[in-house]
């Protein structure tokens, strides 16, 4: 009974679509009625391949394992155009968050950009750690050339809430 | 001592499927006073019906209790039925289980047949206490108002005019005529819009039966169905029209550059002019917000329309008028407006020269607009060499407006098709569409049609336009058909721009008390079943004020509404419901409040002077009295009582639904 992939063979998991409807406190991010309006936009469709209209139909039929297992939910660059101009106010960029969450659930192999990203916070409390940068001129200057102040340290215990922030999501 | 039947309905499986009918039943046979309780199938067919007819003389009923829909469905059917077996209509009582017991409380069978008990406990205590009523006759006006000169309001005018009522055709421009006047070509035949909509704006100026009231807008409305009286505001043209002969030496003479708003404001035109080439009436006006002599309110100044007049028909003395008329009843037809693409700014409309909505590229392709019927891009003005449509903009949108626009898939495919006509092979034609609908009679034909002649079609929409410095747009769009993602480009790209409420629905909201639906059109009093009427008697819409409509369907509209309101007057009586307030005088304080609650202006204050004192009550206007009760809900004395919905009626109901409750606690305890 039901939907078969043809080319996978692959089933519908409903238990698991429900797990990401959870996440996303209802259907509403998921009411997509394909006019691909995201993907003409998406920026990381030219070199990454990511369709983020099939995502949100992939998630509507219950195709949440194979996507939760796979890479291409860890192309989105964020830029959040979709979420912006989507006509039906769904969100295809919460969708990719909600099965990013579920693959780390499912110790999927994460990209290392991402864990290094995560280590980075847990040091320095920042996403992106702060770079040397050339003028125009070819100099290299920091902010302790710039004289900008310096970044503060995150307090103490700030590692210890981070960790059980992360556990709780 | 009172003789009840009570009857469950079934509903098919609609309150059985739910609710223990049997059960019901059997416990309203053991309720005071209850001679007969049945149960059928569906109570409101011939069986059904002739069921209580025939139990009405068996058991000398005098009390009927009908357990079953909303009363708005079939309380005037069981009206009927028991009348015609000799009781009084308003001796029945409706009890509903369907939209209040089955359909919500589908998934707990027993508590809804609990309560469909207590309902019916309820409708019976209430039964009891009912009155015979009589419905009364008022003489109605035969003359009908029409507000809006678009195609609904021409053609509900003219069927009015015809059928020999008095019609007072309102238009808020200086022409009617509407949106259609607008249009190049309509589908699916590609009739010439004009062709088939001038001949009407003359015949409707014509006729002997119409008065056209153009440059006017409804002011105020008193009154009731039958009777209403309305007070539209004529705004001064400044120009006499029985003199004005339309010869346009004033227009080429004035000095002052206005935007021309018939063209979507693609031309100018001069403060003094002829609305459009074929006006009704065509008759020159001045807007006195440009006008250098109105501006100034200075004799001296300018004044050259005046010299060049051979008609001498300029009259800058000229005052707004006030003008009153009895009607018996209304046809809106105030039409919508187009949405502005300005609020949308992916698509640079506003910013890009060359991006155009559509009803603008109906006045470029139009041959009396102001390319003279030549398909240009704005910016180079030359003929486009790609030109994109994109479809859904600002409808089936959340953002800005939810519903579907009707008319921009089978537009886009008008203009597509007349583009390539017009501009042959050479020029590239793109459809940027989410789902293409072509409902209507000979629209998918239509749509074969513009496959045939290569307009491309492309399945998804751009997320955004970008503009090169030369004027062409380019754009990226994914189609759905070959999963590519395409760049297009082009000198044109035309905007599906959906049909949006007007700022007159309010207007027409506030004077008439037509409800709106969540949409911001006006609503229909059943969606099915009362299509052409609002929620106020009397008051029937027609066209685009209601929903998008494309032109078939407004007229279809536009000839029920006007038919209807042949068969509301034509008798010139009608009958209105007994449902009214009335004052107690010995109980009225003269406190006013009933006054300042009533939505109809339908409470009065009268003074009497008795024993040497001046007493001040409360008087209601039947006529005008909607029965709605919020005069008897707010009176402190009780002193209003609504017929049908006096307090002990109300009030023995509440008892009823208390005794239950208080039987269950002590079965409980």
């Amino acid at each position: 009974m039901g939907l078969t992939d043809l080319m996978s063979m692959a089933k519908p998991n409903l238990e698991s679509r429900e797990k990401i409807l959870r996440k996303l406190r209802g259907r509403e991010l998921i009411n997509c009625f394909q006019c691909i309006k995201c993907t003409s936009g998406c920026t990381a469709l030219k070199l990454l391949e990511l369709k983020p209209h099939e995502i949100e139909k992939l998630v509507n039929f219950g195709f949440v394992d194979e996507l939760a297992a796979s890479d291409i939910i860890w192309t989105c660059v964020t830029c959040l155009k979709c979420v912006q101009r989507c006509p039906q106010k769904a969100s295809p960029y919460h969708v990719i968050v909600a099965l990013r969450n579920l693959a780390v659930e499912r110790e999927a192999k994460v990209p290392e950009a991402f864990m290094k990203a995560v280590s980075q916070i847990l040091e320095t409390g920042l996403a992106e750690a702060y770079q040397k940068v050339t003028t125009r001129k070819m100099e290299a200057c920091d902010r302790e050339s710039l004289k900008l102040p310096k970044i503060p340290a995150p307090k103490e215990g700030f590692q210890a809430v981070f960790l059980k922030a992360l556990e709780e999501r | 001592m009172t003789r009840i039947g009570v009857y469950v309905c079934h509903c098919g499986l609609n309150i059985a499927g739910v609710v223990d009918v049997a059960k019901v039943a059997d416990y309203a046979k053991g309720l005071p006073d209850v001679a007969v309780a049945r149960h059928y199938a569906y109570m409101c067919s011939e069986p059904g019906q002739r069921m209580i007819q025939d139990d009405i003389k068996a058991h000398k009923l005098d009390r009927i209790v009908i357990a079953t829909c909303s009363p708005r469905m079939h309380e005037e059917t069981f009206r009927k039925a028991v009348a015609e077996a000799g009781l009084n209509p308003y001796l029945v009582e409706i009890v509903n289980l369907r939209e209040q017991v089955s359909w919500p409380h589908a998934h707990e069978p027993e508590k809804a047949t609990e309560k469909a008990k207590a309902l019916v406990r309820m409708g019976v205590a209430r039964a009891e206490l009912l009155e015979p009523l009589e419905k009364r006759k008022v003489s109605v006006e035969k003359n009908v108002l029409v507000v809006g000169g678009g195609i609904a309001g021409i053609e509900a005018s003219l069927d009015l005019a015809d059928a020999g009522f008095k019609v007072y055709l309102v238009e808020k421009a200086p022409s009617i005529g509407g949106r259609m006047a607008q249009l190049d070509k309509t589908f699916p035949t590609l009739d010439c819009s004009a062709c088939i909509l001038t001949p009407k704006m003359v015949d409707v100026a014509k006729h002997p039966n119409v008065t056209l009231l153009t440059n006017s807008e409804v002011a105020d409305v008193k009154g009731f169905v039958g009777n209403y009286e309305v007070t539209v505001a004529k705004k001064p043209r400044y120009v006499d029209e029985t003199k004005c002969v339309g010869c346009e030496l004033c227009v080429g003479v004035c000095p002052v550059k206005v935007p021309d708003k018939f063209n979507e404001k693609l031309t100018q035109t001069h403060a003094i002019c002829i609305y459009s080439s074929h006006a009704v009436p065509k008759v020159a006006i001045i807007d006195p917000s440009h006008c250098l002599r109105l501006k100034t309110k200075k004799k001296e100044v300018c004044g050259k329309c005046l010299e060049a007049c051979e008609a001498k028909a300029i009259d800058f003395e000229q005052k707004p008028q006030k003008i009153k008329l009895k009607v018996g009843g209304v046809v809106v037809a105030v039409g919508s407006e187009v949405f502005d693409a300005s609020e949308m700014a992916e698509f640079g409309y506003g910013r890009f020269k060359n991006v155009i909505s559509n009803i603008e590229f109906e006045r470029i392709s139009d041959a009396s607009g102001p390319t003279g019927g030549k398909i240009v891009s704005p910016q180079s003005g030359q003929a486009p060499k790609a030109i994109a449509f994109i479809q859904c903009v600002g409808s089936r949108d959340k953002r800005f407006h939810e519903y579907c626009c009707r008319v921009g898939c089978m537009v886009a495919l008008k203009q597509a098709i007349l583009a390539r006509e017009k501009l042959g092979d050479g020029v590239a034609i793109y459809v940027c569409y989410i789902d293409l609908r072509s409902f209507g009679k000979g629209y998918e034909e239509f749509y074969t049609r513009a496959r045939d002649l290569d307009v491309n079609f492309v399945a998804g929409v751009p997320s955004e336009i970008h503009g090169a410095s030369d004027g062409s747009l380019y754009f990226d769009v994914f189609d759905k058909g070959t999963n590519k993602l395409l760049e297009i480009r082009a000198d044109l790209v035309v905007l599906a721009n959906g049909l949006v409420p007007s700022a007159d629905i309010a207007r027409i909201n506030e004077l008439f008390h037509a409800s709106r639906s969540a949409d911001g059109f006006l609503l229909e009093a059943h969606p099915k079943l009362r299509p052409l009427e609002s929620s106020t008697a009397g008051i029937f819409l027609a066209g685009a004020c209601q929903a998008p409509k494309d032109i078939p369907d407004t007229v279809a509209q536009a000839s029920g509404a006007a038919a209807k309101l042949v068969d509301l007057l034509s008798s010139g009586e009608i009958e209105l419901e007994p449902l009214k307030a009335v004052v107690d005088e010995e109980l009225c304080s003269g406190c006013r409040i009933c006054e300042s609650v009533c939505p109809f202006l339908a409470v009065e204050m009268k003074s009497e002077k008795a024993d040497g004192e001046e007493k001040v009550t409360a008087e209601v206007i039947e006529e005008m009295c909607q029965g709605c009760g919020a005069c008897a809900s707010a009176c402190p004395t009780g002193a209003i009582q609504m017929k049908h919905y006096t307090g002990k009626q109300v009030l023995v109901q509440v008892q009823a639904a208390c005794a239950g409750a208080e039987a269950k606690g002590k079965g409980g305890s």
